[in-house]
């Protein structure tokens, strides 16, 4: 089992002014790594409008490389404006995920749009970066991983990656939703996708992870990361009903994969759980994991999935 | 080449559909078997809430295209699940044979919020010569990409050559005349090809039938046919404004032909179909679907209030 040492909250949203857009929550980080900074992206939101509805804005927070909790700027604004009339990322752009590129900065996000028999429907966008991951702008109109046979909605959850000469896109699409005392909930599963260029992909097309609390067991934020020839992936997964709160609520998981592609799930040797009391005893999720100058951390949300700000653990032993 | 116009030969009012459907047969589209012609079409019954749900239905005709042998009194093809893009509603239908199958490519609608709906196109097939059609995947087999943004649907789907092409139309804005009037779409032609029917190359966003009302022409439904060496498209076209009550502004057909599938020249007039003043076409033509049976070419098409009271035929004289 990994031995994840909690090292406390480290972004607090409500802690930030003069933001109208960043109220609250800072959900899905994800890093980007300069030389004497960390860039985190997180999603966040201003109030609710007077139908009790959110909108979503990707941000960054730039930590100091020397203390991880030292902030040392950030975002002024969100770095993608919402999606126009009819678009799919109109009401929100959530989560985001970011990797260099030939000298720009590329991010994959999910674009969200309201519907009527069910809340809300989810497809991937990417954008490009010229100055260093502050703005970006879309490539197109439209998602660059759009819904498909098999995957009929809600694909969300993007994590880029770049392994050899290709591009593997980790992502969630939604299986069915569930009404759940009247409410339309979306159960999904973890997925895969790879390219030569990162603009048209190749889908799996199955599950890549196995379902373990239930059938309906809804899995997000498919992290991997490569180390000590073997890829790792933190995930985080969630019963289907009743799952805002501890006892039904997200927490996270692992599976390891010789070839990214096939993935053995192994839960028992994730070695990160819920806190007794503090920010994240209700539940955890959301896990980003990244090395820096010799240590791997991860990042992840606690209570609320993320309303009250993220914080970092770091991995005592190897990625083995 | 010229239409020579049949007259209306179907009014949904006339017969008991499936669904608790009373209104609409929208969108024509024919399979030629060796007795009859079976013409699917999509008609309306009303949700909970009054919303309309288009379904889809067939009626059969002796192959003079005049006398009706029956319309279909099931369903064909049940409505998506929860959340689907095929949710409220399948219009239209496109059936093909492809061997001993019928494949047909529908156009799933679901209701947003901000604009009033989006659609993907999604694929069904018969192994009953049509009677029903069993949905492949609860997901589009097209749907919007980078930059094909929203409303990707009215698929036509033929074998040329033994490849498969699709012709389709995709959203390019949402506008509103002025701040308070709901959203109107702009929509235009495009084209697909693909090996097996199911995983599409798309053009992605290549107009390729030329405007004739400017960058605001909407132009839907395509369908195609080789006459002789030539291939011919006909489709719907119209204003993006006004068009639902403004004589002049609603659907026409047009026209455009290609020698190479490639490149399109847009030809409205010749042939033309005009409405005829006082009768069921004098506002509005629109949805065409141009097939050969008996070595005779017929378009069907609908008419005023975009068929709700049903579809005529036309036949074309070479």
């Amino acid at each position: 089992m990994f031995r994840w040492k909690k090292l406390g909250k480290v972004f607090t949203p409500q802690e930030i002014g003069g933001r109208p857009w960043l109220k609250e929550f800072a959900q899905a980080p994800a890093t980007l790594m300069f030389d004497d900074f960390v860039r985190i992206y997180f999603s966040c939101r201003p109030p609710a409008d007077e139908n009790a509805q959110y909108v979503s804005y990707s941000a960054y927070v730039d930590l100091d490389r020397r203390d991880l909790f030292k902030i040392r700027n950030v975002a002024e604004a969100p770095i993608l404006p919402l999606g126009g009339l009819g678009e799919f990322d109109e009401f929100g752009t959530y989560p985001v995920s970011v990797i260099r590129h030939e000298g720009r900065t590329r991010a994959y996000y999910a674009g969200w749009t309201r519907c009527d028999s069910v809340p809300f429907n989810v497809a991937i966008g990417v954008a490009e970066s010229d100055d260093d991951g502050r703005t970006f702008r879309k490539l197109g109109p439209g998602p660059v991983l759009g819904y498909s046979q098999n995957e009929p909605f809600v694909l969300s959850g993007p994590k880029i990656r770049r392994f050899g000469e290709l591009w593997y896109l980790y992502y969630i699409a939604g299986r069915k939703w569930k009404v759940v005392d009247g409410r339309a909930e979306p159960v999904y599963k973890i997925r895969v996708a790879t390219s030569p260029d990162g603009l048209s992909w190749k889908r799996e097309d199955r599950d890549l992870i196995e379902s373990r609390v239930e059938e309906d067991e809804a899995q997000a934020s498919p992290d991997v990361f490569f180390a000590n020839g073997r890829y790792h992936m933190f995930f985080c997964y969630r019963h289907s009903a009743h799952y805002r709160g501890h006892e039904n609520g997200y927490r996270i998981g692992y599976a390891h994969s010789d070839d990214g592609l096939t993935w053995r799930r192994d839960d028992g040797r994730v070695g990160i759980d819920v806190s007794a009391e503090g920010w994240d005893a209700e539940m955890i999720s959301y896990p980003h994991v990244f090395e820096l100058d010799g240590k791997i951390y991860m990042a992840y949300l606690g209570d609320q999935v993320g309303r009250y700000g993220f914080g970092l653990a770091e991995l005592e032993g190897r990625l083995v | 080449m010229e239409w020579k116009k049949l007259g209306k030969i179907f009014d949904p009012a006339d017969h008991d559909l499936a669904n608790g459907c009373a209104t609409h047969a929208q969108s024509p589209q024919a399979v030629v078997f060796d007795d009859f012609v079976r013409v699917y079409f999509s008609t309306r019954a009303s949700d909970a809430n009054g919303k309309f749900l288009s379904h889809v239905a067939f009626v059969d005709f002796n192959k003079d295209m005049h006398t009706i042998l029956g319309v279909s009194t099931n369903t064909v093809l049940t409505l998506g699940e929860l959340g689907a893009f095929d949710e409220h509603g399948i219009f239209p239908i496109s059936p093909v044979r492809v061997g001993d199958r019928i494949f047909a490519y529908t156009t799933g609608w679901t209701r947003r919020v901000s604009v009033s709906v989006d659609t993907g196109v999604g694929l069904a097939i018969s192994d009953d010569q049509g009677l029903t059609f069993k949905r492949q995947g609860s997901g589009p087999v097209l749907s919007a990409s980078l930059h094909e943004p929203f409303l990707v649907c009215d698929a036509f789907v033929r074998q040329f050559d033994g490849q498969f092409h699709m012709w389709y139309i995709f959203g390019t804005v949402w506008r509103r005349k002025t701040p308070d009037t709901p959203p109107d779409r702009t929509y235009k032609i495009g084209h697909a090809v693909s090996e097996d029917g199911i995983v599409w190359r798309k053009e992605e966003a290549r107009k390729i039938v030329p405007d004739r009302l400017g960058e605001y022409e909407s132009q839907a439904l395509p369908t195609v046919i080789q006459i002789g060496e030539r291939y011919h498209m006909f489709f719907a076209y119209r204003e993006s404004f006004d068009f639902r009550s403004v004589k002049g502004r609603g659907y026409q057909i047009g026209h455009a032909w290609s020698d190479d599938l490639v490149n399109w020249t847009r030809d409205d007039d010749q042939p033309a179909l005009t409405g005829t003043e006082g009768e069921w076409d004098s506002d509005m033509q629109c949805y065409p679907h141009v097939f050969a049976c008996e070595g005779r070419v017929y378009l069907l098409y609908n008419g005023n209030a975009f068929g709700r009271d049903g579809f005529g035929v036309a036949e074309l004289m070479i």
